[in-house]
């Protein structure tokens, strides 16, 4: 258990600065803050102006239901944060084992005193760590905001809104991981990634064109779906289950596709 | 320390390795020998626990590589045809990193760093990126981090291809000055290699093992002919009769191109020409420009091992037959 421990400590430690060393992800940080940004002062805006025209209403004397802003605004951000991630994700998850199958050193640790399960747990722990750090700035304006807001708006359900995105993004990165593992071409596998998850999203589209039991099951499979039912502040033991479900997909069929990699003959 | 039994690889219905066996002594440099195709690689990187056998297995070190995969790994270093670089770190960081994955506990592992580091020559570049590095120094990288968890064995795909020559003489020093202390299995088609650093040799042809001996055991299977080369200028009748009566005198070959020869002597078993011919070449009367003697090398030996199956097919047709009696 030791042995593991420092194995995956070791991944994770390295997956990490090659994540800072690496020049692409800077430009990804800089591409995914300059638009998170100008969703969130776009967004800003469209509320205000909504807000402002249902006060005129309610001088008028119409009577309008009481909006809480901070929680629109909440809700409406995390989505179009959540849309921009599916481009992004693709790209954080395209090199890591592409990469390592290219440049030659997956030979090196499939010869390693190391599991094939630990690399890719190590690995999947490094490119979510990084997805995270593009979010602290996020989410530190987003509350420098919301938090001004009168009744006060909790931080917790901030912290909330954002987990389910690291969430939907573990399970996003776990798939891509498996992509990964099949090609030796990093554009493969990033565009791959989005051909699948893009499915995945919009499973609840095609769930609403059928019925029944299929669309019973599209329904819960999709992304989407089930993303949304977290960030509106219902927190279901099911959709838990199933972003869970995928990220421990993602890692197994990872793990079987690598340590399968080893009968190939090249 | 390395014991093969009956390992075995097919791919499909193609068979890459079939029943090989051999076994290295603690301390031995092993040269595994072979055309390109042969099975080396496959047959290293079953020994690495990277590619499990078909058949067969591998005891490394006392831990057998189909059951005690992990403990096999911990005790063998392995350089792949292609060093496994991660091209964006620097040669220290990229050796701590591998240190840590082999398990050197972390209050050894600047010591060891340290030590590969030194071992190949790298102390002036620890601190630069891989990426910046030529080929010579990366080939250095990927020895080091073979060495870096101090294993019992060592395993060197092809370690010397792509290097200019003082960097092969460095990296031969190198792999000889870690024997003793480490068994190491060499691969390479570069026969001067062989000959160089290694004890003995396994010599694989189409996945079976033609051979197994040390070098002058290898040389002994040749029948000792002795050739020599001379290139002369004059009248050569004289000496091609004085030649007809010589005793062990096997084949006498000319080439003339207008008062210039070329005449190949070649003498069978112990007999030694040399200082009667260079007696004769005066009685005649001709001019001497040139003579070598030739004996049978380990490429005649590696030539006639590894062509034999198709020799018996195409009987001495093929050029690698006949450049065992006639190159130079």
């Amino acid at each position: 258990m030791r042995v593991a421990w420092a194995n995956f400590v070791a991944i994770y430690r390295k997956e990490l600065q090659g994540y800072f060393a690496t020049s692409l992800n800077y430009v990804i940080a800089a591409v995914y803050w300059f638009m998170a940004g100008v969703f969130y002062i776009i967004l800003f805006n469209v509320v205000q102006t909504n807000v402002a025209a249902q006060d005129m209403q309610g001088q008028a004397g119409l009577s309008a239901p009481p909006v809480d802003v901070p929680a629109v605004i909440l809700e409406n951000y995390l989505g179009m944060l959540a849309s921009l991630s599916l481009f992004i994700l693709p790209l954080l998850s395209m090199n890591v084992f592409a990469q390592e199958r290219q440049q030659g050193t997956l030979e090196l640790l499939a010869t390693s005193p190391i599991t094939t399960t630990m690399v890719t747990v190590g690995k999947l722990a490094g490119v979510l760590t990084f997805f995270v750090t593009l979010l602290l700035p996020v989410m530190f304006y987003e509350s420098l905001t919301l938090l001004q807001a009168e009744p006060p708006f909790s931080l917790g359900l901030i912290l909330l809104g954002h987990g389910a995105l690291v969430l939907l993004a573990a399970a996003i990165l776990s798939l891509g991981l498996f992509v990964s593992a099949t090609t030796e071409s990093t554009l493969l596998a990033a565009v791959g990634t989005f051909a699948l998850i893009l499915l995945l999203w919009i499973l609840q589209a095609v769930a609403d064109r059928v019925s029944g039991v299929p669309a019973a099951i599209f329904r819960h499979l999709s992304l989407l779906q089930n993303y949304t039912n977290l960030i509106q502040g219902s927190v279901s033991t099911a959709s838990l289950v199933l972003f869970a479900s995928y990220v421990i997909l993602g890692v197994f069929l990872t793990v079987q596709w690598v340590d399968g990699l080893r009968f190939q003959r090249s | 320390m390395i014991t093969v039994e009956h390992l075995t690889k097919r791919y499909g219905t193609t068979l890459a390795v079939h029943d090989l066996n051999f076994s290295v002594e603690a301390g031995e440099i092993l040269g595994f020998l072979g055309p390109n195709g042969a099975g080396k690689t496959t047959t290293m990187r079953m020994l690495t626990g990277y590619m499990p056998p078909t058949e067969g297995t591998a005891i490394i070190a006392g831990y057998d590589v189909l059951t005690d995969s992990l403990a096999v790994r911990q005790r063998i270093g392995y350089l792949p045809e292609t060093p496994p670089l991660y091209r964006d770190m620097t040669v220290q960081g990229y050796l701590h990193f591998v240190a840590r994955i082999k398990g050197v506990s972390a209050g050894d592992r600047p010591r060891r760093v340290d030590w590969a580091i030194e071992r190949c020559g790298l102390v002036e570049h620890r601190n630069v990126l891989i990426r910046k590095l030529s080929k010579g120094f990366r080939q250095r990288v990927g020895i080091a981090q073979a060495i870096v968890h101090d294993p019992p064995v060592i395993i060197l795909d092809e370690p010397t291809v792509g290097l200019d020559p003082k960097q092969i003489i460095e990296v031969r020093h190198l792999i000889k000055s870690l024997a003793g202390d480490h068994t190491i299995i060499l691969s390479t088609h570069i026969l001067p290699e062989v000959s160089m650093t290694c004890n003995r040799v396994v010599i694989i042809q189409k996945g079976r093992v033609v051979a197994t001996d040390t070098i002058d055991g290898l040389l002994n299977r040749t029948d000792n002919r002795t050739q020599y080369e001379l290139k002369l200028a004059g009248n050569l009748e004289p000496l091609q009769q004085a030649l007809g009566r010589f005793p062990g005198v096997q084949a006498v070959d000319i080439q003339s191109e207008g008062d210039n020869h070329k005449v190949t002597v070649t003498t069978g078993g112990k007999t030694d020409v040399g200082p009667e011919l260079t007696a004769l070449v005066v009685q005649a009367g001709l001019k001497l420009y040139e003579m070598n003697r030739r004996r049978a090398t380990l490429e005649d030996v590696f030539l006639q091992l590894t062509t034999q199956e198709e020799g018996t097919e195409a009987a001495s047709e093929t050029p690698a037959a006949n450049a065992v009696v006639k190159s130079p």
